[in-house]
Order: structure tokens, then C-alpha cells, then sequence
């Protein structure tokens, strides 16, 4: 069966993820300055791309704090969720060198 | 501070369309989120903010809470609501060409009375759609309820399968004046949707994967 194509969202979400875990300010911030400001994320749709993930298995909750009286929940990427990013980030890289190559010009010069 | 509070007020009352489930564990959680993207002289509620809890709430509600490894059970949840869709359908095109089909029978046979025609609507025509109304609505419920992995939801729609097999077995043996052509082509094409469900719901990585794996802790089924 063909893997779906992961959405972009759910890409930044993983990688924001990939180094540390982190609460849900942080993953939108962080997701913020990956995508150089383009992606900004809601904090509807981010609990909603994080249930989702957690359902898939590609990320789990690490652990909680309580911050100024408020609840922080950091989440971490679980060995799925790095092996899927990984097999993404892979594919992307690979179309990404098709795509400099046939414009003529080396990786990440365009 | 009291603008804050107002903002969070309007944050609140857009996440109580969250099932209460999530809420219990999610809320202030994402309150705190809201909260930090607030700006200082913010009035109120963010519109964008409030739009996405609105489709989050959504989403959390209607999807199906199964991981896209057990895809088995995912293809059965989304034949489910292939079946409500056709059963509506049988269900509009009965509705909507009763006058034709009256027509059509007064045509072929000038003798046949109003009170025949309304004998037909209430013995054949009527029962019909109110059963395909019901079948719709007990598909899409049984779509949702297996795709919050409710044990039972398996079970009631094996039942229901089996009763669409009779009711199909049924009206084959009991001749060709109630199934014809097109009801018994509606009727085996449901039959066939139904059976490819029960089969993928029964299917290995259905059954391995039904029970909520490390990742799905804490979550609750909704």
C-alpha cells in the first residue's frame, strides 16, 4: 500500500519536535521560524494535528508543568514518528535534487 | 488583564463544542496556548483563533480516532459511510420519482384507481424510504462508533449485515414484484458494501491493532 504524502502542517509539527520535546506554545513558535514565518499555526488546528499523531503513534506525551498557574504538556516524537519524518524528509530531499538538477542549478543555490 | 479575561471567556465558550472527554483533558492546555498569543490591548477572542477551535472541535468530533497503520479498519469505516451515502440515495431517488413511476403504471394500465396508487405508497413506496432513512442514519452511527473503537459497534453491524442479507434472501425468494431490477441492483450493491466492512473490520491488523496502543494513553475514546 502507497504511504500518503505527509501535509505540511504535520511535517513542521514532527520537526519541531525532532530535536526536544515541547508544550504547545513552544511547537508553534518553533514551526513559526522553520517555515521562516510562512506557517502559523492555531491552536485549534495544532491540538487537533497533535491528536491525530498521538492516535497515529507518531508522537507521545512526555511529561507536564505548571507554569505561572497554568499547564504546560511537552510532546516528544516517538521512534515511528522519527522514522516517518526521516522517510519524508528523505523524500522531499529527493525531489527537491531532481528539481535543481533539471533547472540546472546545484542544491539550495536557486 | 481584564481584556485578557475577556478574550479567554470567548476562548472558553468556543471550546466547549469540544466533547467534554477532550476538554477534561485538553482545556486549560490549550487555554494557556490562547492565553500566550493573546496581545496585551487584545479586546477579545481572536476571529481566526475561535474559526480553527470551531473546525478542531469538528474534526476531533467526526474523525475516526484510528491509527492509519490499521488501515483494515480504516477502509471499514469509510465503507460504512459509503453505505449511508447510497442508502440516502435509494432513499432520494424513491422520493423523487414517485410521480413518474405513478405515471407510468397509469400508462400501461388505465384502469388502476388513486386508491391502488395510494395502497402501493403506503404498503411499498413509504416503508421503503423510512427504511433507507433508518439505514442511513444507523450506517453513519455505526461508521462513528466503530471508528472510536467501540467493541459493541463491531458486533452491531455484523448484526445489521446479517439483517440486510435476509431482507435481500428475502426478497429474492419471494419473487421479482418487490425487487426490481434497479431496487435489486441497490439492494446487492449495499449488500456488497456491507460485506467488504465486515470483512475488513475482521480483518488481522484490525484485530491486532484494536486495542489502544503507548501512543494513544491518556487519550480517552469519545
Amino acid at each position: 500500500m502507497a504511504k500518503r504524502t505527509m501535509q505540511e502542517a504535520t511535517f513542521l509539527i514532527l520537526t519541531a519536535l525532532a530535536a526536544r520535546s515541547q508544550h504547545g506554545y513552544g511547537i508553534i513558535t518553533d514551526v513559526e521560524e522553520i517555515s521562516a514565518g510562512r506557517v502559523r499555526l492555531r491552536a485549534g488546528t495544532l491540538y487537533s494535528a497533535l491528536d491525530r499523531l498521538r492516535v497515529d503513534g507518531l508522537i507521545t506525551l512526555d511529561h507536564e508543568e505548571i507554569v505561572d498557574g497554568r499547564l504546560r504538556r511537552y510532546y516528544s516524537l516517538t521512534p515511528d514518528g522519527s522514522q516517518q519524518l526521516a522517510a519524508e524528509a528523505d523524500r522531499i530531499r529527493s525531489n527537491a535534487t531532481i528539481a535543481f538538477s533539471r533547472l540546472g542549478v546545484a542544491s539550495g543555490t536557486a | 488583564m481584564t481584556q485578557i479575561a475577556a478574550a479567554e471567556r470567548g476562548y472558553r465558550r468556543c471550546l466547549r463544542c469540544y466533547p467534554r472527554s477532550f476538554r477534561r483533558e485538553h482545556e486549560m492546555e490549550i487555554l494557556t496556548v490562547l492565553i500566550a498569543t493573546t496581545e496585551e490591548n487584545q479586546r477579545q477572542a481572536s476571529r481566526q483563533e475561535c474559526l480553527a477551535l470551531l473546525r478542531g472541535a469538528l474534526a476531533i468530533r467526526l474523525r475516526p480516532r484510528i491509527a492509519h497503520s490499521d488501515w483494515a479498519r480504516l477502509a471499514a469505516v469509510k465503507l460504512m459511510y459509503l453505505g449511508a451515502a447510497v442508502e440516502l440515495l435509494v432513499g432520494i431517488t424513491v422520493m423523487a420519482t414517485m410521480t413518474n413511476l405513478r405515471s407510468r403504471v397509469v400508462a400501461t394500465n388505465p384502469t388502476y384507481s388513486s386508491g391502488q396508487w395510494h395502497a402501493e405508497v403506503t404498503s411499498t413506496l413509504r416503508p421503503l424510504v423510512v427504511s433507507a432513512v433508518i439505514a442511513t442514519a444507523f450506517c453513519l452511527w455505526m461508521a462513528w462508533a466503530n471508528g472510536r473503537r467501540h467493541r459493541w459497534a463491531r458486533i452491531a453491524f455484523v448484526f445489521f449485515f446479517a439483517i440486510t442479507t435476509y431482507s435481500l434472501l428475502n426478497g429474492l425468494v419471494n419473487g421479482s414484484a418487490t425487487y426490481a431490477r434497479a431496487d435489486l441492483a441497490a439492494g446487492s450493491l449495499l449488500w456488497l458494501i456491507q460485506l467488504s466492512a465486515v470483512v475488513l473490520l475482521f480483518h488481522n491488523s484490525g484485530r491486532t491493532l484494536s486495542r489502544p496502543g503507548p501512543a494513544a494513553v491518556g487519550s480517552r475514546s469519545t
